[in-house]
């Protein structure tokens, strides 16, 4: 059980990390970070962004499920 | 003022947004305060309370909210996005094909935050990698006696280092689903909340330990300095640009008179986080790489001088740090020459002055001079804490709430998101009155 968490966690963690990167970046960088252009996004977002974001979604909750399995599994 | 908010839960569309940032910020308090799988939470506690909080890690606990010392999920929380940010940025200066991405608009910004976000994952590792090995060696709190880490084996610190670059993944994905749907710039938002979720421990520490009336002082002396604050980021001059007339078919355009705003502190919080960043660099090589037991006499002289925020030179050097990356950031922000370029193209002029070269002269002129205090008072609100060491003895650093670069960024974040809703509010009753 423990080993099945753990590799559900690293398989997610990756798969996660590669949706994540998978989408449009949104904001400006730096600039509109602390306070510089006013520039609001008005492009919705395309079919491939939506269903990437309920795969980005499910799994993130796949992602929770496994650390917390496993948090409460080893109890230290 | 309340009926403000009222009426900003009365729009349907933006009370939906303000909803759903509120929703994503549960969610992210409560990841950052879920333990990262293999991390003792007790014995972390138990660290915690043992330590005189954070020494080196001012800086990167203050972002992440408390995240970092407690291990959890997102304890790289926002700071590889911060560091990749600057990177890109600066990168733009050095790189002709950054720069050229960054003039080529839409697109080829969209290119660069693709970068940043790149970049962003790999630095996550590295610092996940980073805090993974402080803790396992003990030197993420000093002297304290309880492993953190039980199972020091490879594999599960190597699951603990991927968990956590997931965990800035999420955060990342998150501040974009809230400047994508919900209020205000999602990165600053999470940056602000981090932040001021530490506000209640802060004061809570000062009331127990120094008692009401100094407690009532420092809240005092907090709200007055973040009026100042605010009044000072406010501030701005206005140019007087003028737009000559033009024909085009048998419409006419222009003539118009507008100002070009150049505000007193141009360069935002971006100098301070640059300053106290590059100032914990040392403290940090000379922990990863020295023994934490013996202290040789190089990382003895850096502890007294550089690390000890009471200490003169620290000060010093922090302020003169912030004056000049406060022109550094702006001279590469504000490129004076394009402004003028690009007032001439569309038959813009500041009265009494020739378009062109002249004009590029008198806007660098004004934005030195308009600069220096502005540098000035970013190096004295980011200073303040220092001199409060005294007050609050040990919660008193750069992560006391009340001063510093804590109000700065709360202050820029908070009047930018009000902003944002103002004017969407602004747009609702505009329809409203048309209808």
């Amino acid at each position: 059980m423990k080993l099945f968490l753990q590799i559900l966690l690293i398989v997610t963690s990756v798969l996660l990390i590669v949706a994540v990167l998978l989408h449009r970046g949104r904001g400006g960088g730096l600039s509109s970070l602390f306070g510089g252009g006013m520039q609001s996004s008005l492009a919705g977002s395309s079919v491939a962004e939506k269903n990437l974001d309920r795969i980005t979604l499910g799994l993130g909750a796949v992602w929770v499920i496994a650390i917390i399995g496993l948090g409460l599994l080893l109890k230290i | 003022m309340l009926s403000a908010f009222r009426s900003a839960l009365a729009t349907p569309d933006l009370r939906k947004k303000i909803l759903f940032t509120l929703m994503i910020v549960a969610v992210y308090r409560l990841g950052a305060v879920t333990p990262a799988p293999g991390v003792s939470y007790p014995n972390v506690q138990a660290c915690q309370a043992e330590i005189d909080q954070q020494g080196i890690y001012g800086l990167l606990n203050l972002f992440s909210g408390g995240a970092l010392l407690q291990l959890s999920v997102f304890a790289t929380g926002i700071m590889p996005y911060i560091t990749a940010s600057i990177i890109v940025q600066l990168l733009t200066v050095v790189i002709p094909r950054f720069e050229e991405l960054k003039k080529e608009g839409q697109a080829g910004q969209g290119k660069l935050t693709q970068y940043t976000r790149y970049l962003t994952i790999a630095l996550a590792i590295l610092q996940a990698t980073g805090v993974v090995a402080l803790a396992d060696r003990g030197a993420l709190f000093g002297d304290c006696s309880q492993p953190v880490l039980p199972d020091n084996s490879v594999y599960s610190l190597a699951i603990i280092v991927l968990t956590m670059t997931a965990g800035t993944a999420v955060m990342m994905w998150m501040g974009e689903l809230i400047t994508e749907r919900g209020v205000g710039n999602g990165m600053s938002v999470l940056i602000f909340l981090n932040i001021a979720s530490r506000i209640p421990v802060e004061g809570a520490n000062i009331l127990n330990n120094e008692g009401g009336m100094i407690f009532a002082f420092v809240c005092v002396l907090g709200l007055a300095i973040i009026a100042s604050v605010i009044f000072v980021e406010q501030g701005q001059r206005r140019i007087p640009v003028q737009y000559a007339k033009r024909m085009v078919g048998r419409r006419m355009y222009g003539g118009t008179s507008t100002y070009l705003p150049i505000k007193v502190n141009q360069a935002g919080v971006i100098p301070v986080i640059f300053a106290s960043s590059l100032l914990y660099l040392p403290d940090l090589l000379g922990r990863l790489i020295g023994d934490p037991n013996e202290a040789s006499a190089w990382q003895r002289f850096l502890q007294t001088y550089l690390v000890d925020q009471s200490s003169w030179v620290h000060i010093l050097l922090y302020f003169a740090l912030i004056i000049f990356f406060t022109y550094f950031y702006i001279t590469i922000t504000f490129n004076v020459d394009d402004r003028a370029e690009e007032m001439k193209k569309f038959g813009g002029f500041i009265p009494g002055i020739r378009p062109g070269r002249p004009t590029a002269e008198y806007l660098g002129f004004v934005l030195n001079r308009i600069t220096f205090p502005g540098s000035i008072y970013l190096g004295i609100v980011a200073i303040l804490p220092n001199f409060f060491l005294s007050v609050t003895q040990q919660g008193a650093n750069q992560n006391f709430p009340f001063g510093g670069t804590a109000v700065l960024i709360m202050v820029g974040v908070g009047l930018d998101t009000v902003k944002q809703i103002e004017s969407q509010l602004m747009q609702r009753n505009y329809e409203g009155f048309l209808r």
